[in-house]
């Protein structure tokens, strides 16, 4: 979950002022996408369309769904819990776009041209460069399942990850990583052995990395990792080498959306290959546009670190991540794992 | 006149039109319930399969039943029209074990679905969404309980698909349309060949070639063509009628004048003033038949190639009446009885020209009384039939042998007889007049040994009974 940040927001509100001088049609956007990342993305929006404000709510993905599903209905919804954006869709919350932008879009990465996943984020391991003093750092799955086997007592109490229970993303990304593998588990356990710490958001896992207080983050957004290591370099970023995860981000224009031709605006600037341009230049969300140039790019991100990425796919599969019994049943195997090694 | 009343063509392509509108639309309506159908079973068949995967990972826990949704099952269930889909797994009891449908499976549809597989198609905000539900027996440690799946998705892809097929089937149809059209056209070319040839055949012809056709045709032709044939042998007949009445008319002149010359030459040759007188007047005898014969030509002559002209409804009695009065009282007929038989009381109306009927019953009587001998009687009379009426001349002369009697009406025969007056025109006149009445002629013997005609003319609608 990605956490409000006040003092980015008063940044950014100065810099929109002007803007909202001459604004007259709002646009109230409910996002789990932390405004600081994706800050160049609406500059360039309010600069090409100054007259719609924006009202960019920037929230925790389960608050983002919560209030998906509340009247009054935000304009546009943008999460990175997958499965939840999906099954809002499928309850018929959102409402077709109809642009050359929508038909263009690849088509992996759209559902009922309702909802698009515009951003491509490798999920990460990161590490400090200490831990590089101490071992070989892993650089695939099983090579961190090996490492917290064999230096169990070394790593106690220094990884950290996603909470299943607190963090939809989190909860996500588990669930894609026990349909690729069984030995998965064996990864829960040997992490609760060693006494993991549930994070809420990337950026908690990042800010305890840095203090020094984790050596080891696993399943982290790469978008976040690569931008805070920048400024960070005691960290270090590892795309893991067997397969990584990719994650999207979802949005969608809400059914009930009170200015649903804004919102149509926005989508298109966001779809269109000015935003794209932006995302690919400007934030590490990565366009997944192959005609898009940029540092971030899904086609760079492919050359780099070769074709072990795994998008998670948006498509029906991903209401089963929703579906009441399995999330019990999935968390209920969790609570079980992750205790299984315990004295 | 010929007033051209549409084509053909027109008519054989509007009698296609309707046969393929009628046809079209029956099987339009065919093709895209067919479609429907055949869509529905296309995707009610992707809810049976998705059923089946949710029913398979079906198990029972602790007295509950237990499900790990396969998310293969959405896949399924999505298609690849990426519907939305709805799903259900119901416990005995009624409640949603899991699913989306958040109690929207009615308790009556439960019911129905204890008996049977459940298949509806029922409106939800503002789609229709098509639901299927099944009960599952399943084994468990404790309980045996059933449990229903119900699944379901929206229906973007049967219409998408049934729409697909539908266009299939109208293209087919248009171009089955098209290709029948065409063939109609080279059948319609091919079925009026036979008509355009006879037009050829029939502009070659001379103007007076009245000779019968020689041509083939089909079935449907042949009355026109037999028809054309008769009709060039009416043309033929009454051309030679009229040939012979032109011969017949040169050769009855030619003798008076023949006669006229003679008698001037002679009379020319004498001295005599005495000779001269009873020369004069042979010539003027000769002279008057000669120019009653030109007259009686004349009419004939009219009569047969006039124009009809407009007819008028007239009393036969009075006309009858008033015609014998009148010539009761000429010269000619001073040594004749010339008697009217009683004549019906009340107006006898025909349609007719009345200066032809007159000169039929002059004829009829001038007929009568220059082949009678001096003293004969002659009587004239109406029988009245139901639509029709007989006017009838009777004497009581000699009679004509019953071999003369159907011939007596050609012009110029004269039974026989040369010795008497007549220029044997007077029956050939009435006759003309009763065809151009539609009326028939009869000639007959009277019961008097002498000669009965008569001529039936139809009663005008206007006879009061």
């Amino acid at each position: 979950m990605i956490r409000f940040r006040l003092h980015t927001l008063f940044l950014l509100s100065g810099l929109l002022l002007p803007c909202i001088a001459l604004a007259q049609t709002p646009l109230v956007i409910e996002a789990a996408l932390d405004r600081q990342v994706v800050a160049p993305l609406l500059e360039a929006f309010t600069r090409s369309h100054p007259e719609i404000e924006l009202d960019y709510r920037d929230r925790s993905t389960l608050e983002v769904d919560r209030q998906a599903q509340r009247a009054p209905a935000p304009d546009v919804v943008i999460s990175s819990a997958m499965p939840w954006q999906m099954a809002r869709v499928n309850d018929g919350l959102a409402q077709p776009l109809e642009s050359k932008q929508a038909r263009d879009w690849p088509a992996w990465a759209k559902w009922r041209d309702e909802v698009f996943g515009f951003t491509f984020e490798p999920i990460v391991t990161v590490y400090r460069l200490e831990l590089a003093r101490h071992m070989l750092p892993p650089t695939t799955h099983a090579a961190l399942y090996r490492l917290l086997v064999t230096q169990k007592r070394l790593l106690q109490g220094r990884i950290t990850t996603y909470s299943p229970t607190r963090s939809g993303v989190g909860y996500t990304l588990f669930q894609q990583d026990a349909r690729y593998s069984p030995r998965f588990w064996d990864l829960v356990a040997a992490m609760g052995a060693a006494d993991v710490e549930l994070e809420d958001s990337t950026q908690d896992m990042l800010d305890g990395l840095s203090d020094g207080k984790y050596w080891i983050g696993y399943n982290l957004l790469g978008s976040y990792a690569l931008r805070w290591v920048q400024t960070h370099p005691e960290l270090i970023v590892q795309v893991p080498k067997d397969y990584a995860l990719v994650m999207m981000r979802m949005a969608f224009i809400h059914r009930d959306a009170p200015h649903p031709e804004a919102a149509k605006t926005f989508l298109n600037f966001l779809l269109g290959s000015e935003g794209q341009r932006i995302l690919a230049g400007r934030t590490p969300l990565f366009s997944i546009l192959a005609d898009v140039m940029g540092p971030y790019t899904a086609q760079r991100l492919r050359d780099q670190v070769g074709e072990r990425l795994y998008p998670i796919p948006i498509d029906a599969s991903l209401l089963a991540f929703v579906d009441a019994q399995r999330r019990d049943a999935f968390l209920a195997r969790w609570n079980r794992e992750i205790r299984i090694l315990e004295p | 006149m010929i007033t051209i009343n549409g084509t053909l063509k027109f008519r054989l392509a509007l009698w296609l039109l309707i046969a393929v509108g009628g046809l079209g639309v029956f099987l339009l309506i065919e093709a895209y319930t067919s479609a429907q159908r055949a869509a529905d079973r296309a995707f009610d068949s992707q809810l049976e399969a998705a059923q089946l995967t949710i029913a398979e990972a079906i198990q029972w826990q602790d007295g509950q039943p237990v499900v790990e949704i396969p998310a293969a099952a959405f896949q399924i269930l999505a298609t690849n029209q990426q519907e939305r889909v709805f799903y259900a797994v119901i416990d005995a009891a009624g409640q949603e074990v899991t699913g989306n449908l958040k109690g929207f499976v009615q308790p009556a549809w439960r019911k129905k679905a204890k008996q049977h597989p459940v298949w509806l198609t029922i409106p939800q905000d503002d789609v229709a969404i098509r639901l299927h539900g099944r009960e599952l027996d399943s084994a468990g440690w404790e309980s045996q309980e059933p449990v229903q799946i119900w699944v379901g998705h929206t229906l973007s892809g049967r219409q998408a698909l049934a729409s697909q097929l539908f266009e299939r089937s109208l293209t087919r149809f248009l171009l089955m349309v098209l290709l029948a059209s065409l063939l109609m056209l080279l059948a319609i070319k091919s079925a009026l060949r036979p008509i355009r040839r006879l037009r050829h055949l029939l502009r070659r012809r001379d103007a007076d070639d009245i000779r019968p056709l020689h041509a083939q045709v089909p079935a449907e032709l042949f009355d026109l063509a037999e028809t054309l044939n008769s009709l060039f042998a009416r043309q033929r007949e009454s051309r030679d009628a009229l040939l012979r009445l032109t011969a017949d008319a040169s050769h009855q002149l030619k003798t008076p004048l023949a006669g006229l010359q003679s008698t001037s030459e002679l009379a020319l040759q004498s001295t005599n003033p005495q000779e001269w007188y009873q020369a004069l007047e042979t010539v003027h005898e000769s002279a008057a038949r000669t120019s009653r014969l030109a007259n009686q030509l004349l009419s004939l002559a009219r009569l047969r190639h006039a124009s009809a002209q407009t007819l008028e409804s007239l009393d036969l009695g009075t006309t009858l009446r008033d015609c014998v009065m009148e010539w009761a009282e000429r010269d000619i007929a001073q040594h004749h009885d010339l008697g009217l038989a009683p004549l019906p009381s009340t107006p006898v109306r025909i349609k007719a020209e009345p200066w032809a009927i007159r000169e039929m019953i002059g004829n009829l009587i001038d007929n009568a009384l220059r082949h009678t001998p001096r003293g004969s009687e002659i009587t004239l009379g109406l029988d009245r039939g139901t639509d029709e009426v007989a006017l009838f001349i009777e004497d009581n002369g000699p009679g004509v042998s019953e071999a003369m009697l159907d011939r007596l009406h050609h012009p110029f025969e004269r039974a026989g007889r040369q010795d008497t007056l007549g220029s044997g025109l007077g029956l050939a006149i009435v006759d003309s007049i009763a065809r151009r009445h539609e009326g028939v002629l009869r000639v007959q013997r009277s019961t008097t040994s002498g000669l009965r005609v008569s001529v039936s003319l139809s009663l005008s609608g206007l006879n009061e009974k």
